[in-house]
């Protein structure tokens, strides 16, 4: 039996759908089976982050409607092996759908898969109670910012309630330069302010952009900061010991040599 | 506005940041009314200004979760430069 982990942030922007699209992707170049929900019907894009979208027949409102079987729903992606897409619908709302719903087929995914991602949208309204509804753990995803570290804590807040545990943080977009220069909160005050564990830090990384625009996951390259470290919170999920390194500022000798590795 | 802040070095951003989140976050766990930390925080301070000198700039309020994860510790923050000399309590 496999787990499910949602991934949520109540802020809208700070990178949950990249974020589960390179986690699913990790986890799958490690070895594991990995099936990613995209429960932000209405507005669905994790088929696009992860540039599936041309092959969506289905969806998981013809799952709920039994217009076709869960398993026949759900598309493969070709460059790995054991992952897969359940997209959300994009003519629907999030109020055609009730939480029962969504943790039933969350329920039914863990039978094949070692995990299951679901993808939550912005909000603490019901796109966020059914992304959560199944959930057993969390993944928060929040950016250094008072805004979106003060939605996390509203939603951590929500998921304790709902008994969801443990809930880990994903620190997203961190800049060491700006935390030396004072003016980003570094780890250790995001992490006093909300007080849950940390599943790993993402550094600022122009990489994100590309892999977006290419609809190829970052992880599937492992040139990038970012795409290392994603690499290294799917094998802390997977359950190995990993460190989290200390991201470090820039200096005169770190400047140079990143202005030469880099791609032109 | 003290000498520090005419003179010397602005406060980093970040740490202004980390002040006003612990604020806000405070407010917002209590799922009651918005307005009491802020209304609780005056009235505690006006009753400790009658026996230590302290500034309001420097109060801090939080609430932490409780051990058994159902209560709550309200944690009021008075850092203080020295008692008053003349303690009086009116009224």
């Amino acid at each position: 039996m496999g787990k499910v982990i949602v991934v949520t942030s109540g802020k809208g922007g700070v990178g949950k759908t990249t974020s589960t699209a390179n986690l699913g992707t990790a986890l799958a170049l490690i070895g594991k089976t990995v099936a990613v929900v995209d429960a932000d019907v209405g507005l669905r894009n994790l088929d696009v982050v992860m540039g599936l979208e041309s092959r969506i027949i289905y969806t998981s409102m013809d799952v709920i409607e039994k217009q076709c079987e869960l398993q026949k729903a759900l598309v493969r992606d070709r460059r790995v092996e054991g992952l897969m897409l359940l997209a959300a619908s994009q003519k629907n709302d999030k109020d055609d759908i009730q939480p029962e719903q969504m943790k039933s087929i969350c329920q039914r995914l863990t039978v094949n898969y070692d995990f299951v991602l679901v993808d939550s949208p912005a909000g603490i309204e019901r796109g966020f109670q059914n992304a959560a509804a199944g959930a057993e753990e969390a993944i928060i995803v929040t950016t250094p910012d008072v805004s979106a570290i003060r939605d996390a804590d509203r939603i951590i807040g929500l998921l304790q309630n709902a008994r969801v545990e443990p809930i880990n943080l994903v620190l997203n977009r961190f800049s060491p330069d700006l935390v030396k220069s004072g003016n980003m909160l570094d780890k250790s005050d995001v992490l006093d302010i909300l007080n849950i564990e940390l599943l790993g830090i993402i550094p600022e990384d122009e990489a994100v952009i590309a892999s977006t625009n290419r609809g190829i996951p970052l992880v599937h390259s492992t040139s990038s900061s970012a795409a290392q470290a994603y690499m290294r919170i799917a094998r802390r999920l997977s359950g190995q010991q990993i460190p989290i390194p200390d991201l470090h500022a820039k200096n005169f000798f770190s400047g140079i040599m990143e202005w030469f590795s880099r791609k032109r | 506005m003290n000498f520090m802040q005419l003179f010397g070095r602005k406060s980093k951003s970040s740490t202004i940041a980390k002040q006003r989140l612990k604020l806000v976050i405070t407010q917002d766990r209590f799922d009651v009314d918005e307005q009491l930390v802020t209304r609780l925080t005056h009235d505690l301070a006006e009753v400790l200004a009658k026996y230590f000198e302290f500034s309001m700039n420097s109060v801090q309020m939080s609430l932490k979760k409780a051990q058994d994860g159902n209560s709550y510790i309200l944690v009021a923050d008075f850092p203080y430069k020295k008692a008053t000399k003349h303690p009086s309590i009116k009224g």
